[in-house]
């Protein structure tokens, strides 16, 4: 004899969100991108603390010492010392705060504002919402690079002044996102019904468009992120973004490359990371988009 | 059609007019004196001052002074460069040509690996090839242009010694400089070293054109396979397999021209990512190209050369975009409807 069942199916009594994260969890390369992401975001956090001597510190006793997996190298100094008898180790372990903890607060940045504009853009209607698209068009054309190029000779090179132009370039992305995502919305016969129940602009956005939107938000930040972090890498390598001393990855890349001979690790290892921190927020990135599409497929 | 035609122009004349005001406006956020910034003279006398100032409208309102811009912008006078004291229209005339190549030659490459790549991989999704090109092309994808090309060089220049480090050719040839694209100007040059010319110029390309391609040839991968995957599933692919059409058949006659519309668009879309990596792909292979010389510009604070390099690379990318939207609009009968 078969029980009254509510819901024909176990799987879909589940939260949107947990099934996300079973199709999520299903994949491998997902997965290690997660604990990769994750092991970055907790390195650009605590970096502080983990480093075994001060990144600034210059020890003229200890100049280009070897890796310790060579001859020369020293147990304390595992990836060796660069010109200035720092020490590399630490240099990587702060570096993944510049690097990656500049990138994610810049996203984080554009993504507020973005959110904003495209609300905006997208609730509005006619000449208004035209404009926007228009001087939007405008901005997605100017090369990233461009961009911090043109913002780095009025403000000045520095770390900070390229977040601006990376921020500044990444925004056209999130609004045009934000807004196709809030103009598909709007044709949904759900708005449509909480209209007609007397629901005001601010209602329908905050209950029902926000709610929905928000999956495909996080999907456009992790391509975002990924972005940031070789435009600041790529910066910093140029000499426009993070100046000298400063233990960003890219700018440690420019650093050693007069001495690649002599001590290649300084471009092998940071290269390496950037590379690594670029792969995970991808490899999340794309298992998030593959998790919502076997979703809506179940 | 036409009205779309009307529509696209005149969000052309726009973005141009928002352009130029920005270009114009950055002669006044620059540091440094506004005349130097716009005519690009450093030492200028107290009498050429204010014979310049009448000239360039600095005394009236900011408007005749952007009216004033926009008359030299069109008549060539571009003002001259802070560190050759070139007139800088006609450096960017030279130096536009071998930024042109080198991306030409890298969307070249990434459409005939790109797409074939995309479209195995969709073939079965699951299969190891499949994965093999997916795990390629996210790797790709990932790595950072100038650490790239830095492992190259230090593989293939350093350590083999086959390929060259930079520049566009050896310095025994001279090529005389007539479209600007090397390869064409060594055929066009007609001298008795041609086959030795050219192949000098085409190991020089390799090494950057790989580079390059790169981020493109990833994106195509990942696009074509995601655009296949989604257009294998549609009902009319069904009903021409139901017909007796075969794999072939069906790939060639529905699959294929229907996946590869997107791609079109996704040309335009990827050209600002694009000049973006070849102007880091320059300063590293010493490519003589309008993206080193804008960042030596900003190392030597060139603000005319900044100026006129933001009004050419934004109207080239801007003109890519434009064109790749009308062609997609042109052949696709769906997106004409809206």
């Amino acid at each position: 004899m078969a029980r009254f069942r509510l819901l024909p199916d176990e799987q879909q009594a589940r939260s949107p969100l947990l099934l996300l994260w079973r199709e999520f969890a299903r994949q491998h390369s997902a997965m290690s991108g997660l604990v990769l992401f994750m092991l970055f975001f907790l390195l650009a956090v605590l970096s502080p603390l983990l480093t075994p001597h001060d990144p600034y510190l210059q020890n003229d006793t200890l100049l280009l010492i070897a890796p310790s997996w060579s001859e020369q190298g020293l147990v304390q100094y595992p990836f060796g010392t660069d010109d200035l008898g720092r020490d590399m180790f630490s240099r990587m372990l702060i570096g993944a705060r510049y690097t990656f903890g500049i990138a994610l607060i810049t996203v984080i940045g554009a993504l507020l504002i973005g959110l904003l504009l495209g609300v905006l853009a997208g609730m509005s209607k006619g000449v208004k919402s035209s404009i926007f698209n228009h001087v939007l068009d405008l901005a997605l054309t100017i090369p990233s690079l461009l961009l911090a190029i043109i913002i780095v000779a009025i403000l000045g090179p520095g770390l900070l002044n390229t977040l601006w132009a990376i921020m500044l370039a990444l925004l056209p992305q999130f609004v045009h996102s934000i807004r196709n995502a809030i103009a598909e919305q709007l044709n949904q016969d759900y708005v449509t019904a909480y209209r007609l129940d007397g629901a005001s602009n601010w209602q329908v956005l905050t209950r029902l468009i926000l709610p929905n939107i928000w999956e495909r938000l996080t999907v456009t930040a992790t391509m975002a992120l990924s972005t940031a972090i070789l435009d600041i890498a790529a910066l910093g390598f140029l000499g426009l973004g993070a100046q000298a001393p400063t233990a960003e990855w890219g700018a440690i890349i420019a650093d050693s490359l007069d001495l690649i001979y002599v001590a290649p690790v300084g471009v092998a290892l940071p290269g390496l990371l950037i590379f690594t921190a670029v792969l995970s927020v991808n490899l999340v990135g794309d298992g998030l988009r593959n998790a919502m599409k076997k979703r809506r497929e179940n | 059609m036409i009205l779309y035609l009307l529509r696209r122009l005149f969000l052309l004349a726009f973005v141009f007019i928002a352009l130029s005001i920005l270009a114009f406006s950055l002669g006044y956020l620059f540091p440094g004196n506004t005349l130097q910034n716009f005519t690009g003279l450093t030492d200028i006398s107290a009498e050429l001052a204010t014979q310049l100032t009448a000239e360039y409208r600095l005394d009236s309102g900011y408007i005749q002074q952007y009216i004033a811009y926009l008359q030299r912008i069109f008549s060539g006078d571009w003002g001259l460069s802070f560190a050759s004291k070139q007139p800088l229209l006609q450096e960017i005339k030279i130096l536009l040509p071998a930024t042109l190549e080198l991306a030409a030659y890298a969307l070249l490459v990434s459409f005939f690996v790109g797409i074939p790549l995309g479209i195995i991989a969709a073939i079965k999704p699951e299969g190891i090839i499949s994965r093999i090109i997916s795990a390629l092309a996210i790797a790709g994808y990932s790595i950072p242009v100038f650490w790239w090309a830095l492992l190259l060089i230090m593989l293939f220049s350093l350590g083999l010694g086959w390929l060259p480090t930079a520049g566009r050719i050896g310095v025994l040839y001279e090529i005389p400089h007539v479209t600007g694209f090397m390869l064409a100007d060594i055929l066009l040059a007609n001298s008795q070293h041609q086959a030795e010319a050219l192949l000098n110029a085409l190991r020089h390309m390799l090494l950057p054109t790989v580079v390059l391609a790169t981020f493109p040839t990833t994106v195509m991968i990942r696009f074509t396979r995601d655009s296949m995957l989604d257009v294998w599933e549609q009902s009319y692919i069904k009903t021409a397999r139901a017909k007796g059409l075969n794999r072939v058949q069906v790939l060639y006659r529905h699959a294929l021209r229907n996946a590869l519309l997107p791609v079109i668009r996704q040309i335009g879309l990827q050209f600002s990512t694009l000049i973006t990596l070849a102007m880091i792909t320059e300063v590293i292979f010493s490519w003589p190209g309008i993206g080193r010389w804008l960042i030596d510009s900003i190392y030597q604070r060139n603000y005319p050369a900044i100026q006129a390099g933001l009004l050419v690379i934004s109207t080239l990318v801007i003109s890519v975009n434009m064109l790749t939207e009308i062609l997609h609009t042109l052949f696709n009968p769906l997106a004409r409807k809206r």
